[in-house]
């Protein structure tokens, strides 16, 4: 690596020294030095538009923008001056000529940077007494309000969504004073209404239509925790108000995130309190399911489960797990199937075929994974399959900011002109379902048509000449294909990391704790390997399978013969939040907790594990943890296992810690809020590994969809791009 | 949707015409509009389509530039200029007059969708002062009674002649005019190309491209002292020796035509009456830096004039003065005039470059500068129109020779056009460090009426005013600078002892609120509160804070702003505050002593 330059420079008398090529705004960081500033915004393109900035740098005549001007050897800057401050004072005066006394009805009243500046900067009273330009509020979307006279112009807006999100949804009308924010459609945004704008809005011009008039900042309590839907793990930081979340915002720009995140990290929390939220215990009676008490649903449940695996055995009854579970949840559900119950037919939906990358990293898995920062980090991508801008947005963002930033690499292989091709240096499109040959050309020359050949070898060429290269592949490439995939890098000069993309919050969780027929938690061998999560349900609707247990997922309207229900199977117990399609065949229904009220860890799609904290309380449903545990204890009671007797999922986490190898993480990290990476080694057995055609599912989720939380998203549901694509 | 065969054909050459094509989108809006009247949501997209750019792209675009609209004005769209000169001879009553016989306000269509009328910023036609535009036609030296005339041709359907060239440049020449680019001024023909062959014209071009290098080229332009004519006055050698020797990219020229500094108005009579004499200058700075590529960024409403200039552009591509292998020399070259749509910013260098490349009219962050960074992100020169047109000369004569017509470091001759309360405005060719008050008083023929002279804007509103006592120095950078002002544009505006100095100020930063792109928070708020007081403290509403404060605001601006836009709203605001603070106090008490007492208390 080369040598990095430093140079050395004096803020305000002290000695500071920082990489050649900083800014001073940022030099003065470093110092905790504040220099004030609306437009400037690390990541997005250079303004000097606000003048807040300005500082005195010697032998420079005019005051400097610090966020323009590059540190250089022998600087000598001050940001405390006289003339700075009364600098300062005179562009807040500017400022608030035009800008309303809004404060007690504005959203942004308590975390408004204008606010802020002024206390520490403005003067204490306002010269102005001309008359004001008034403009009335306009509604864009749902989810953005735009308030021009407040607006201070700082285009950040504008710049987050056409530099960072690549939609260009906004842009500036009229010139001067008069000049505006305008939307794209003349009165309203078509847009991908991620609610980047609200966000970086450092006043209330931009505001968020869910949140309006609804409470203060300092009467909320704030839990970051990561977000529920899609596999990227953003952290989302929830805005409580008496156990209810108001808002979701990552304003803190903590976590793996950083600046982002997408529509559903930002307003998909709503689904926690819609009224179709299952309650209540439910057990069916005749032809109906009616609410029961905790005892009756427990004791039936432990009951029927007892008897029928006296009758037939462990391997009568399938396990069917959920994508979004904590790995507690996930680590308890596989121990319940193989050692309460003595069966190996435990399986999840895979979204991504994450054992058959691990098992083709094998010991070298801590080396060859990509975490979300090193993604943004390398300087050349491959992406094969998967739509990320829809539907891993995390991943869209890291790559857009890796070439806008420091001119990433990006190379796809995909079978639609996807919107991330705009950024790519060279896109090979394959016919649908070639992906995986395409691969496998890259790796030996297997066969292909030619017009496809050329184009992989003018790729192939570029991919051996770069020095590093990150490969992120969708569910297009499973098993054996992942293999293929996997023994192309190897052969690369440069050093190759790997991502697989998954679909929800915890589908790596899920594999990685050994919620699977052929595999335990960290990837252990098993003696036998059961039914996977179809095979099941076909096993099921024919009768070999006597029992089901499903766990926060709906394999009925996606497994067997769709629309046979649950056919022959016996018993069906199952815990969900809403009536689904499986729900509402079983004989037992357990209300369940969402990933927003519970504690625990999630494990995100590269394989870095963060901790869910409770932010939600809503009465009646119960943690997928604490559903279990009765659940042992009822058979305990029944003579079948043994109880678990866990304090808190942080007792599970201690035994995972201890259990799972690559689970090893530190706690201190984690519990601060911090990503970890679990990285699990498998030891190859050399047997080749496989999965049937068809396993492993994407779910196809968009930015308006997850999954079957999609019809409860009732602000998401509500924005029109959501209802165009349905 | 569906165009007229005409408007498709240009926009399909516009399309191809730029090396990005972005560039086209402000022609084709303008042409557009000048067909349809407008420019329509389909014609938004018709265009967003054709440039591979979002609807918002075209959209906000187009909100920034005065002249475009998207809704229609009447068939003959007047606009009375009420800035500094024209406000001197009359423009209010002009606008006075507009309106009674309209029967229309600002920017108010007649019902009968005949008529419209606006109030305008400086059209560049000052020696004419008072000046008004029907559409592109310029009407000059205007009585109320010319006014009304005008208007009875139009109804009848009949266009009344428009000025044939700029009031004010054609006139005797005075002894003490050093006539060296306005030389060809009043000769018949002059912009044809076989009169300029004829009057020593691309002699020049023949030297630089078969006897010169590039360096000799900038050697000799640096010899020459010739400094910025548009308003800065940076060394133009220097400039272009900025230009890096060995960067890959493509270079290019480009001449700054935008002229709008109010007083100004020297820029337009050079191309129109001697556009060759540009060409040329513009060639041989081409060869100077290495660019192959030629841009003339000129002014929306100087259309008639774009049209000469094309017309000689032409001309020379015909004769094998522009194209490929000039004068068998082997260089290559091509000339392009593109037009802007109404934006004083645009004559802000890193401004033009963004508008010429299709965008809003905002200033670009420097460093970079153009040399190294400019149009596209290659290394651009950008002059001015003068500037460029002196060009030839220095070659011809040498640069020493160009020199030593002016003082030391202040070379050469420039165009000075003197307008306002003077018996003889015009537009005059001077040598550099001729004595101001000679100028005024011989020249320019002293005060009319007998009336004492009160206040001189140097060269453009942009500058600090001098008073009468401040006035007896010479005319070039250094000296006026000294003396606490500025030579700038050239646009000389004199005022006698009638003049109300509040209006004055009130009506200068109504100009800068105008233009202000808005990008920065000084100027963009700055500029807006600053109208307000003064419109308020004009009116007789002031309060005795109000004096101190205007000056105080202005100082909150000056050197805090993104470009120099800022400066150029607060120095002479500021030096009217200082020179002429009892005027203001005097309004104080609700009292002008002036005859724009009419515009006074109540009415705004």
């Amino acid at each position: 690596m080369a040598e990095q330059k430093f140079v050395h420079l004096k803020i305000n008398d002290r000695d500071v020294e920082v990489p050649a090529g900083t800014l001073v705004i940022e030099a003065s960081k470093q110092i905790a030095t504040e220099v004030p500033s609306f437009c400037y915004y690390p990541g997005l393109s250079l303004q000097a538009a606000c003048r807040m900035c300005l500082v005195e740098v010697e032998k420079m005549p005019k005051l400097q923008t610090a966020c323009t001007l590059v540190a250089t050897e022998g600087m000598v800057v001050r940001t405390d001056t006289a003339q700075i401050k009364q600098a300062r004072k005179g562009v807040l005066e500017f400022l608030l000529t035009n800008h309303p006394l809004d404060c007690p009805v504005c959203d942004k009243g308590g975390e408004c940077e204008l606010q802020d500046m002024v206390f520490r900067y403005g003067a204490d009273s306002s010269r102005f007494v001309e008359e004001k330009i008034h403009r009335p509020e306009e509604k864009w979307s749902e989810i953005v309000y735009y308030d021009a006279p407040r607006c201070i112009l700082c285009f950040r807006c504008v710049r987050v969504c056409d530099e960072g999100m690549d939609v260009k949804a906004l842009g500036v009308g009229m010139r001067g004073a008069n000049s505006v924010i305008i939307p794209n459609r003349e009165d309203h945004l078509e847009c991908e209404e991620c609610g980047m704008c609200i966000d970086i809005c450092p006043v209330g011009a931009l505001t968020s239509g869910t949140y309006r008039y609804k409470t203060r900042p300092w009467e909320m309590e704030y839990v970051p925790t990561t977000c529920a839907h899609c596999s990227n793990g953003c952290k989302t930081t929830l805005s409580v108000r008496n156990h209810e979340i108001v808002r979701a915002n990552n304003r803190d720009l903590s976590g793996i995130n950083g600046d982002f995140l997408c529509v559903k990290g930002r307003f998909g929390f709503d689904f926690t309190k819609h009224p179709e939220r299952i309650k209540q215990p439910l057990v069916r009676k005749g032809d109906k399911l009616l609410p029961v008490s905790w005892e009756e649903a427990a004791q039936l449940a432990g009951a029927r489960l007892k008897e029928i695996h006296g009758k037939h055995g462990g391997d009568a009854i399938g396990f069917i797990g959920s994508n979004r579970t904590s790995n507690e949840e996930n680590f308890l559900f596989a121990k319940l199937a193989r050692e309460t119950f003595g069966s190996a037919n435990i399986d999840h939906h895979r979204t991504a075929d994450y054992t058959g990358l691990m098992t083709a990293l094998g010991e070298n898995a801590r080396d060859s994974l990509l975490t979300m920062d090193q993604l943004y980090r390398a300087k050349a991508v491959l992406l094969v399959g998967n739509d990320p801008t829809y539907q891993n947005p995390l991943v869209a963002w890291q790559i857009r900011s890796g070439v806008r930033h420091h001119g990433l690499k990006l190379f796809i292989i995909h079978a639609k002109q996807i919107k991330l091709v705009r950024q790519a240096a060279r896109f090979v499109q394959v016919p649908e379902g070639q992906e995986a040959a395409a691969v496998r050309w890259l790796e030996s020359g297997a066969a292909l048509e030619p017009a496809l050949v050329e184009q992989l070898t003018a790729l192939k060429a570029e991919l051996g000449a770069a020095s590093e290269l990150a490969i992120v592949f969708g569910s297009e490439l499973a098993g054996a294909a992942i293999a293929s995939l996997v023994n192309f890098g190897s052969k690369l000069a440069g050093k190759v990391r790997y991502m697989a993309l998954g679909d929800y919050a915890n589908s790596r969780g899920a594999a990685d704790m050994g919620v699977l027929p052929d595999h335990g938690p960290g990837y252990a061998g098993v003696a036998k390997a059961g039914l996977n999560a179809p095979a099941m349900v076909e096993a099921a609707q024919n009768g070999q399978l006597k029992a089901l247990y499903v766990v926060g997922a709906n394999p009925l309207a996606h497994y067997g013969t769709l629309g046979y229900g649950r056919g022959k199977a016996e018993l069906l117990i199952v815990h969900e939040l809403f009536m689904t399609e499986t729900a509402r065949q079983a004989d037992v229904v357990f209300p369940a907790a969402s990933a927003y009220e519970k504690d625990g860890t999630v494990t995100n799609t590269s394989g870095e594990m963060q901790r869910l904290q409770k932010a939600a309380e809503v009465m009646g449903p119960r943690t997928d943890f604490d559903l279990l545990r009765i659940l042992s204890h009822q058979l305990e009671k029944q003579g079948l296992g043994k109880a678990f007797h866990y304090k808190n999922p942080a007792a599970v986490f201690a035994e995972i810690r201890k259990t799972v190898p690559g689970y090893d993480v530190e706690l201190g990290a984690l519990l601060a809020g911090e990503a970890e990476e679990a990285h699990i080694p498998v030891r190859r057995n050399g047997k080749p590994y496989d999965v049937p055609v068809g396993l492993i599912r994407s779910a196809n989720d968009t930015l308006f969809t997850s999954g079957t939380l999609s019809k409860f998203l009732t602000t998401i549901e509500s924005v029109p791009e959501a209802q165009a694509k349905s | 949707m569906e165009l007229s065969p005409q408007l498709a054909a240009r926009f399909d050459k516009l399309g191809n015409a730029y090396p990005v094509k972005r560039s086209a989108l402000i022609p084709m809006m303008i042409y557009a509009q000048d067909e349809y009247g407008y420019v329509s949501d389909e014609m938004i997209e018709e265009i967003a389509r054709r440039l591979e750019l979002r609807t918002v792209q075209v959209e906000e675009t187009l909100a920034y530039y005065s002249m475009l609209r998207r809704k229609p004005m009447g068939k003959h769209h007047v606009q009375v200029c009420t800035n500094v000169a024209c406000m001197l001879r009359g423009g209010y009553e002009i606008l006075d007059q507009a309106k009674k016989r309209l029967e229309i306000g600002h920017k108010e269509t007649t019902k009968d969708g005949v008529f419209s009328l606006e109030e305008v910023e400086c059209i560049g036609a000052c020696t004419g002062a008072p000046a008004i535009q029907v559409n592109y036609d310029f009407y000059e030296n205007l009585t109320t009674k010319q006014f009304d005339r005008i208007i009875e041709e139009l109804d009848a359907g009949r266009r009344p002649a428009p000025v044939p060239v700029i009031s004010g440049a054609l006139h005797d020449r005075d002894p003490q005019e050093t006539v060296l680019i306005s030389a060809r001024w009043g000769i018949k023909d002059s912009r044809k190309i076989d009169v300029y062959l004829q009057n020593g014209g691309y002699q020049a071009l023949e030297k630089a491209l078969n006897q010169m290098t590039p360096e000799t080229i900038i050697d000799e332009v640096k010899k020459s002292n010739l400094r910025g004519r548009g308003g800065a006055g940076f060394p133009t050698g220097m400039k272009w020796s900025f230009v890096p020797k060995d960067s890959p990219k493509a270079r290019y020229v480009i001449c700054n035509a935008d002229e709008s500094e109010p007083g100004t108005c020297k820029d337009r009579p050079l191309m129109e009456m001697d556009p060759h004499q540009l060409i040329e200058g513009m060639i041989i700075a081409g060869r100077a830096i290495g660019a192959h590529r030629g841009f003339i960024y000129i002014r929306g409403e100087y259309r008639y004039v774009l049209d000469l200039v094309e017309e000689a552009i032409q001309e020379a591509y015909q004769r094998g003065y522009l194209g490929q292998n000039i004068l068998g020399s082997g260089f290559d070259y091509d000339l392009l005039i593109h037009t802007g749509a109404g934006a004083y910013e645009c004559g802000e260098e890193s401004a033009l470059m963004e508008s010429l490349e299709g965008k809003r009219g905002y200033p670009r962050i420097k460093p970079p500068f153009p040399a190294v960074v400019g149009l596209y992100g290659c290394p651009t020169i950008i002059n001015n129109v003068e500037t460029l047109s002196a060009v030839p000369a220095i070659i011809k004569e040498g640069g020493e020779a160009y020199a030593n017509r002016g003082t030391p470091k202040n070379g050469g001759t420039r165009l000075l056009c003197v307008a306002g309360h003077v018996n003889k405005p015009g537009i005059y060719e001077i040598p550099l460090g001729m004595n101001m008050k000679k100028f005024i008083y011989e020249m320019a023929g002293g005060i009319p009426n007998g009336r004492k002279l009160k206040a001189v804007i140097p060269g453009g509103s942009s500058c600090p005013l001098l008073t009468a006592d401040e006035i007896d120095l010479a005319m070039d950078y250094d000296a006026v600078a000294k003396a606490g002002s500025m030579l700038g544009s050239g646009g000389m505006v004199v005022m006698d002892e009638e003049t109300c100095m509040v209006d004055m100020a009130r009506r200068i930063m109504h100009f800068y609120a105008h233009e202000s792109c808005g990008w920065c928070i000084p100027c963009r708020e700055g500029t807006i509160w600053l109208r307000k007081m003064l419109e308020r403290f004009h009116a007789g509403l002031g309060r005795s804070e109000d004096i101190d404060m205007v000056g105080e605001l202005a100082k909150n601006m000056l050197g805090r702003t993104f470009c120099p836009l800022g400066d150029a709203a607060a120095m002479p605001t500021i030096s009217i505050v200082q020179k002429f603070r009892s005027e203001f106090e005097d309004h104080l008490n609700g009292r002008c002593a002036y005859k724009s007492a009419e515009a006074l208390v109540g009415t705004r």
